[in-house]
């Protein structure tokens, strides 16, 4: 069952399209990235999806229900976090919690916030005030936030944006620790293809207000035929470079002894041979298969 | 209607209150600070011209302070949000304007009657001038006209702030200031000019104060001065509603609302 159905949606700023006339569907327990370049509409789509912006055309649905029809029923199951949105720094982690506890009506709200914050590893932190935790510590806090109303889908907009590397891998530990313990579908923006690559289950790629791909990250990079072939060699360079020509091969020569050939994946085989068989001695071989990036930016640069 | 819900927003404000030394000088100190001031004018004004004029002045500086507080609790209550970037968080949870509107005008009505009670004490004590000879029905009238007015007045300047952003956040502490001579709430509106008066006439709070001046020589009832204010206060108030609908409305439209916290 689709937990959330966007179609048509659209939405204008004056004559500046910024989301055209999109359709996409996330299912129970799925995790959806919504990967663009920026002002390609990605933001916008996600204001629409939890009513703070309205779309001039088009439809929202969230298990079924027209979302602007039935707002509050709708809310109730859906929550957000972001990192750009903070809770109120002035007061206590419990306190900002226990407010929000109640404006989505739990019943047992103390010992929620107690349940996750364990959960979260943050108990510790519930009595100091949010201004004074740490970017890492308010992301988990964050978290807890959007998950007090047990929600069934999360819109995410790049929760993970200003972490350090650290931090940031120990977050999506976290999405991917509670995505498996619950069903719970998540709508994922973030600029890290790595991070799309790691935890998404399909992909849409937006580009100026459109959706220009959808598929699973693997699909999608098996789009990209090319693949980076990087070869250190001790001397022959000319013997290389006229064996590449004859072969019809993209290259280029980063240093005197390394070569980067873009090639097809199967064709990496036959160059690794035809180069050895000129009597090349090859010190290292290197092969970069396409990533979520290689695509993105494909994607990004051909519109 | 979600009781849980208003409460939550009422939790909130008294969390952020009790934390924030500014606010509790704002909502406090402040006042009550206006109220000595008057007060020492009041025991002058007795001497000059007699000590009906120095009471009603007393009287309308407290009385003042219901509008005030009232505005200022909810235009400033909400800014506390929008300044930590935590107005989104609140709006896509499931309260409805209502129910948000309705808690902030609790906070500020209890806010209100807090200086109210406090000022009256000072007064009574310190100036000699007591609220009650209003008579108390008088005065829980006049309590609940000024507060609807500085509720109207506050969800306006939201409307506007939502609508046009945080640039236009002073007007949460400064419009209201500007209305204020309008209101003649330290002396008659016949003091006004002609054409300010015609201005005066149209605020609900106008009359409100007229009738607590004239029940420092008269307790009864000022039936026509009250009617007239509640009147207006309603129309005012329908008004107020639709405009800040509408402008939180076109704030959605345009993406502001979104860009508020930006």
């Amino acid at each position: 069952m689709a937990v959330l159905q966007v179609t048509n949606l659209t939405k204008k700023f004056s004559s500046f399209i910024a989301v055209d006339n999109i359709s996409f569907e996330i299912k129970e327990g799925e995790i959806l990235g919504l990967l663009g370049p920026n002002g390609a509409g990605k933001t916008t789509t996600i204001q629409m999806l939890l009513g703070i912006t309205i779309p001039d055309g088009g439809e929202i649905k969230y298990f079924d229900k027209d979302f602007f029809k039935n707002r509050q029923d709708c809310l109730q199951m859906i929550n957000y976090t972001s990192a750009f949105n903070t809770l109120q720094g002035r007061t206590t982690v419990w306190e900002n919690l226990f407010v929000f506890a109640n404006l989505y009506q739990i019943d047992d709200a103390k010992e929620k916030i107690k349940n996750l914050a364990e959960y979260f590893e943050i108990k510790d932190l519930l009595d100091s005030h949010y201004k004074n935790l740490s970017t890492g510590e308010k992301t988990r806090v964050n978290f807890i936030k959007a998950l007090l109303n047990n929600p069934k889908i999360i819109l995410m907009d790049e929760p993970t944006a200003s972490l350090d590397p650290d931090i940031a891998d120990k977050t999506l530990s976290l999405i991917e620790k509670f995505k498996k313990d619950n069903k719970i579908a998540i709508l994922y923006t973030s600029h890290d293809m790595d991070e799309i690559d790691r935890i998404c289950d399909r992909v849409i790629f937006l580009s100026h207000g459109k959706i220009v791909a959808e598929d699973t990250p693997l699909n999608l990079k098996k789009k990209i035929e090319t693949t980076t072939l990087r070869l250190t060699f001790d001397k022959g360079k000319e013997i290389i470079k006229k064996y590449l020509l004859e072969n019809n091969q993209e290259f280029e020569f980063y240093k005197d002894n390394i070569v980067i050939i873009k090639t097809k994946e199967k064709l990496v085989p036959k160059i690794i041979f035809g180069i050895s068989n000129e009597g090349i001695w090859m010190t290292d071989i290197e092969i970069q298969k396409p990533t979520l990036e290689d695509v993105f930016l494909q994607i990004s640069r051909s519109k | 209607m979600s009781w849980k819900r208003i409460k939550a927003i009422m939790i909130h404000e008294f969390f952020i209150t009790k934390r924030s030394l500014e606010v509790i000088n704002d909502i406090i100190l402040y006042p009550l600070l206006s109220i000595i001031i008057f007060g020492f004018l009041t025991i002058y004004l007795s001497g000059a011209t007699g000590l009906i004029i120095g009471k009603q002045v007393l009287i309308g500086m407290i009385l003042w302070q219901v509008i005030s507080m009232t505005q200022y609790s909810i235009a400033v209550g909400c800014l506390w949000d929008v300044w930590a970037r935590n107005l989104t968080n609140i709006f896509i949870s499931p309260i409805s304007n209502l129910e948000f509107l309705l808690a902030y005008t609790i906070t500020g009505s209890l806010k209100s009657l807090m200086v109210i009670i406090l000022g009256g004490i000072i007064s009574f004590y310190f100036f000699g001038t007591n609220l009650l000879d209003l008579g108390l029905i008088n005065l829980m009238i006049y309590f609940i006209n000024l507060a609807i007015f500085g509720f109207g007045f506050a969800i306006m300047v939201l409307g506007l702030i939502f609508r046009f952003g945080t640039r236009v956040q002073a007007l949460s502490w400064g419009l209201i200031a500007v209305l204020q001579p309008l209101m003649a709430v330290i002396y008659p509106v016949s003091i006004l000019p002609k054409f300010l008066q015609s201005i005066a006439y149209l605020l609900p709070p106008t009359y409100i104060f007229e009738a607590a001046r004239a029940n420092t020589t008269d307790l009864g009832i000022q039936w026509l001065n009250i009617g007239i204010a509640f009147l207006l206060n309603i129309i005012f108030i329908f008004l107020a509603v639709r405009f800040f609908n509408f402008m939180f409305n076109q704030s959605k439209k345009t993406g502001q609302f979104a860009r508020l916290e930006g």
